[in-house]
């Protein structure tokens, strides 16, 4: 072949490679994942991450800066207009479990160098996250028990179901 | 005769100026932002989904009797609900042309110089220093007056007990949890995280953040920063307050400096009056004996100089 | 009673039945009557007829106030926190009480004992309303057994409330101290009275002190709501001065309104010293009215320009405040004005009662019509409640009545200060003729039954 083939060539491989999501290059990335598997009132339920990935074909669109390719926020870009992909990617690195904890607040109030003071919890996150945009597209699912369902303990946190006040029957519109 | 007279009735107004001294102790403070560790709520009603996952918390938080309709029933946004004695938070659906309808959490928003505590005859209120306003149902008489005074109507009755009625608003989760350090429990279980906990100074400066990262996003007004001396509970929206039923028209002056002229008239009243009074007496009646001037024995008295 | 006593039936007026003999409390408490006669007396009474329809019906819905709780005599409004009970009962019943301060400081103090004929009557009026107002507020409170903790157990000093609930206390004792001295004429126990003679003065200024600042406390409660009450109705730096200068003329306006009824229900228990003084002395208490009137004209339209609160007239609720300064207010003072110079006893009476009127309506406007007049609906109060606060009301005309037909306060005990007084003429006819063409109207003809004519007298 010719110099300028073999350079055509490379960069066809190079394009298909950037634009092929990670789970065809070898990264490990979840097809599914078991999401609210700590839940007490609703039961955990599988992700389908891979359908995710087919629908948005976008890391950064749930991932933000940390994959993906950059995300044009002003407010992002501001300072990670450089970042590349990070090594730990799933919402739980970053977003706290208990993000109201003495221990966080105190950090927040002590801490100068720290930046993001408004990062929500992992729990906000999420919700924000897939709610934010379920509601612009149709079809996605928004109400509470169409992600994920209700346990027992949590029909009776809400008074419904098989806890409903008797002769007024839960209008189950989550 | 008259000089036994005059002292008695400074006996008389000593008494009550004593009395006086009681009343009417209203300490001009120049303005009180809140104790310096004081802890709050920043209520992002663009996050707000209206789940009323929050009601449901406090419900089962502060033991409150099972609802009437479950906590998952949204037909209840149909009507405008307020707070009362089985539901110290409620959460209510407001129209809105440019963003679809928006949700807004409403519940006692532990002002910093709270009016149901001014007004409280029997001190049944406390501000507590990590900023709830707390209640003591065991002195509290049921005069109401911290009803009237609420700017936001958010105390409740409990008018169905006939015996031990009590005032029912939040309070923070003061007993459980804020003494503990710990977030309410509205707070903790919000999916959506549209409620923040943390130092009130602290969510001010988050709250005015978010409005200038994003300013599209929000009206930018953050309601309790300064409405009635500021209040624990802040509120962010996309829409002006008005639009979600809050009062916009409140100033900022906390309730007790409408009430502080008269009461310090008081002590000034229960002293200059004693003087004031005995002297007119004692002008209008100069030269005449006043016993002789009464006339409960016989008959015909009346018109005599 | 006008019947028995124009048979020749002597009322209880001194110590001493007859000669040597005294009455007895049981005879002094029935009238002097024998119990068939006083039984009788009460029946045919059709005023009583209407009491005992408004108690049997009001009675048990008071006991299941207590049984039940607000709940079931109110409609439970969290927005309307204080109903009738306290809108009507306390805050229109207090300034209408004022009397008793405004007519011992008159006499006592300023000297003016050309009005002593109607001092107790002031003074029982100043009692009565007070001690009503605070049973109107033991039925409001949600617990009233606990009406001593802001005296006894905690203390919220800062509270307007407070004050006004020591104030009241206070003022009470006072109160009740010096009606005591017609009690103590009555049951015959005259150290007792000597010794309230002996502190009236300082009572007198202690009454003074303590009405100002608890009617002006009551104006200063609604400054704790203020976006809450009508702007027109509201003064942030004046409304404790509002309620305190309408308190005036509607506590001398309320003297003249029972002194009226009075003398036409019960001229038979008044004497000739006050058959004889009461168009004078009612001259005097309307002079002070009007001038309250006027005072209180004023500072309510300075209220207004204070806040530049005109525009608020041209409202609907304009309208209604209009309204409420023209018939309670500006009518009567032009009445009174009028009446007043031309001696025209009827006119006189009218503006009284109209300022009574213009008084309880300016307190029920402000406590409970015009309050959350921002807020979409309006509070009707529930049936129960009106019934409740009409009952208590008519059981404070029982009491009155209970009293002024006992004690002396329509008339003077004999003998109180000198032994064996000369005895008033045994008829009522006599008292008629003393009193003047404007006061009652001359007695029928002597028979049992009461005509229909007969307007409600005694029990």
């Amino acid at each position: 072949m010719s110099a300028q083939r073999l350079r055509f060539a490379v960069m066809v491989v190079a394009t298909m490679l950037a634009l092929t999501p990670g789970s065809a290059l070898s990264l490990s990335v979840p097809d599914t994942l078991p999401l609210n598997s700590q839940g007490k009132l609703y039961e955990s339920f599988q992700f389908d991450h891979a359908r995710h990935i087919k629908l948005t074909r976008e890391c950064s669109g749930c991932h933000h800066h940390t994959a993906g390719t950059l995300v044009e926020d002003p407010n992002c870009i501001r300072c990670h207009r450089n970042s590349g992909e990070n090594k730990v990617v799933r919402c739980r690195g970053c977003h706290l479990a208990d993000p109201f904890s003495a221990a966080s607040l105190r950090e927040k109030n002590s801490n100068p160098n720290m930046y993001h003071l408004d990062k929500p919890g992992l729990k906000g996150a999420m919700h924000q996250n897939c709610i934010g945009c379920h509601k612009k597209v149709a079809k996605a699912p928004i109400g509470c028990t169409e992600c994920h369902k209700r346990k027992k303990a949590g029909d009776a946190f809400y008074s419904a179901g098989n806890f409903a006040p008797r002769g007024k029957p839960g209008k189950d519109e989550h | 005769m008259k000089r036994r007279d005059f002292l008695k009735v400074c006996l008389a107004g000593g008494a009550t100026a004593t009395m006086g001294g009681l009343c009417g102790k209203a300490w001009g403070s120049s303005s009180f932002e809140g104790y310096p560790d004081g802890m709050g709520v920043l209520v992002d009603t663009t996050r707000c989904i209206g789940c009323r996952s929050c009601e449901a918390a406090c419900n089962k938080e502060q033991k409150m009797p099972v609802p009437e309709v479950p906590f998952d029933n949204t037909s209840v946004f149909d009507e405008t609900r307020r707070t009362d004695e089985n539901a110290l938070t409620v959460v209510n659906r407001y129209p809105s042309k440019e963003s679809g309808p928006v949700y807004r959490k409403q519940q006692c928003n532990h002002c910093n110089e709270p009016a149901c505590l001014t007004s409280c005859f029997v001190n049944a209120y406390t501000k507590t220093k990590e900023g709830a306003v707390i209640y003591n149902s065991k002195v509290c008489v049921g005069c109401r007056n911290c009803m009237i005074a609420c700017p936001f109507n958010m105390p409740g009755y409990s008018y169905s007990s006939a015996f031990n009625p009590v005032v029912k608003k939040c309070i923070f989760c003061y007993d459980t949890r804020l003494k503990y350090g710990k977030p309410p429990a509205c707070v903790d279980i919000c999916p959506q995280e549209a409620l923040t906990f943390g130092h009130r100074k602290d969510l001010l400066k988050l709250a005015h953040e978010r409005i200038r990262e994003t300013p599209d996003r929000y009206y930018d007004h953050v309601y309790g920063e300064k409405e009635v001396g500021g209040t624990s509970w802040l509120y962010i929206s996309n829409i002006s307050p008005d639009q979600l039923g809050m009062d916009n028209t409140l100033g900022n002056e906390p309730i007790i400096s409408n009430v502080k002229d008269f009461l310090g008239t008081v002590p000034m009243v229960l002293t200059i009056w004693p003087a004031l009074f005995t002297g007119i007496h004692l002008l209008a009646t100069r030269n005449k004996d006043h016993h002789d001037d009464h006339a409960n024995h016989s008959g015909q008295e009346d018109d005599q100089p | 009673m006008k019947t028995i006593i124009a048979q020749g039936m002597k009322t209880v007026d001194s110590m001493e039945k007859s000669e040597g003999k005294k009455w007895t409390l049981t005879e002094k408490l029935l009238l002097g009557l024998p119990l068939p006669y006083y039984i009788g007396q009460a029946l045919r009474n059709p005023f009583n007829w209407f009491l005992a329809l408004v108690f049997a019906i009001g009675i048990p819905l008071i006991l299941g106030r207590f049984a039940f709780g607000l709940s079931w005599v109110t409609h439970s409004s969290n927005d309307y926190p204080w109903g009738l009970f306290l809108g009507f009962g306390l805050f229109a019943m207090v300034p209408l009480s004022s009397s008793g301060f405004q007519m011992g400081t008159a006499c006592e103090l300023f000297g003016r004992h050309d009005l002593e004929p109607l001092e107790r009557l002031g003074l029982l009026n100043g009692l009565l309303g007070y001690f009503f107002a605070v049973v109107y507020l033991l039925v409001d409170l949600g617990q009233p057994w606990r009406l001593p903790y802001p005296m006894m157990v905690s203390f919220g000093p800062a509270a307007v409330l407070f004050l006004v609930a020591w104030h009241v206390a206070t003022y009470l004792s006072v109160q009740i101290a010096e009606v005591s001295a017609s009690f103590f004429e009555w049951i015959g126990f005259l150290p007792g009275k000597k010794a309230i003679r002996k502190i009236t003065l300082g009572l007198t200024v202690a009454g003074i002190i303590l009405s100002t600042l608890h009617q002006g406390a009551l104006g200063a409660l609604f400054t704790y709501a203020p976006g809450k009450v009508h702007p027109l109705w509201y003064s942030a730096s004046f409304q404790w001065l509002y309620f305190f200068v309408s308190s005036l003329p509607g506590g001398l306006c309320m003297v003249i309104t029972v002194s009226t009824i009075a003398s036409r229900t019960m001229f038979w228990r008044c004497d000739e010293r006050f058959a004889r003084n009461l168009d004078k002395v009612t001259v005097s208490l309307a002079k002070g009215a009007a001038m309250g009137l006027a005072t209180y004209l004023t500072i309510k339209l300075i209220g207004v320009a204070h806040d530049n609160k005109w525009s608020y007239l041209a409202t609907g609720w304009g309208a209604w405040y209009l309204f409420e300064i023209g018939l309670g207010v500006v009518l009567p003072l032009t009445l009174f004005t009028m009446a007043i110079r031309n001696n025209m006893m009827k006119l006189i009476r009218l503006s009284a009662i109209l300022t009574v009127f213009g008084v309880v309506l300016n307190r029920v406007n402000t406590a409970i019509i015009t309050f959350n007049w921002k807020l979409p609906h309006r509070e009707i109060p529930h049936w129960r409640e009106l019934i409740v606060s009409l009952t208590i009301f008519c059981i404070y005309i029982a009491v009155y009545r209970f009293i002024l037909y006992r004690l002396p306060i329509l008339y003077q005990w004999k003998g109180v200060e000198e032994p064996a007084a000369a005895l008033v003429p045994a008829t009522a006819a006599e008292h008629v003729h003393a009193g003047g063409k404007h006061i009652g109207e001359a007695l029928p003809a002597a028979t049992y039954c009461t005509s229909a004519a007969q307007e409600a007298e005694e029990y």
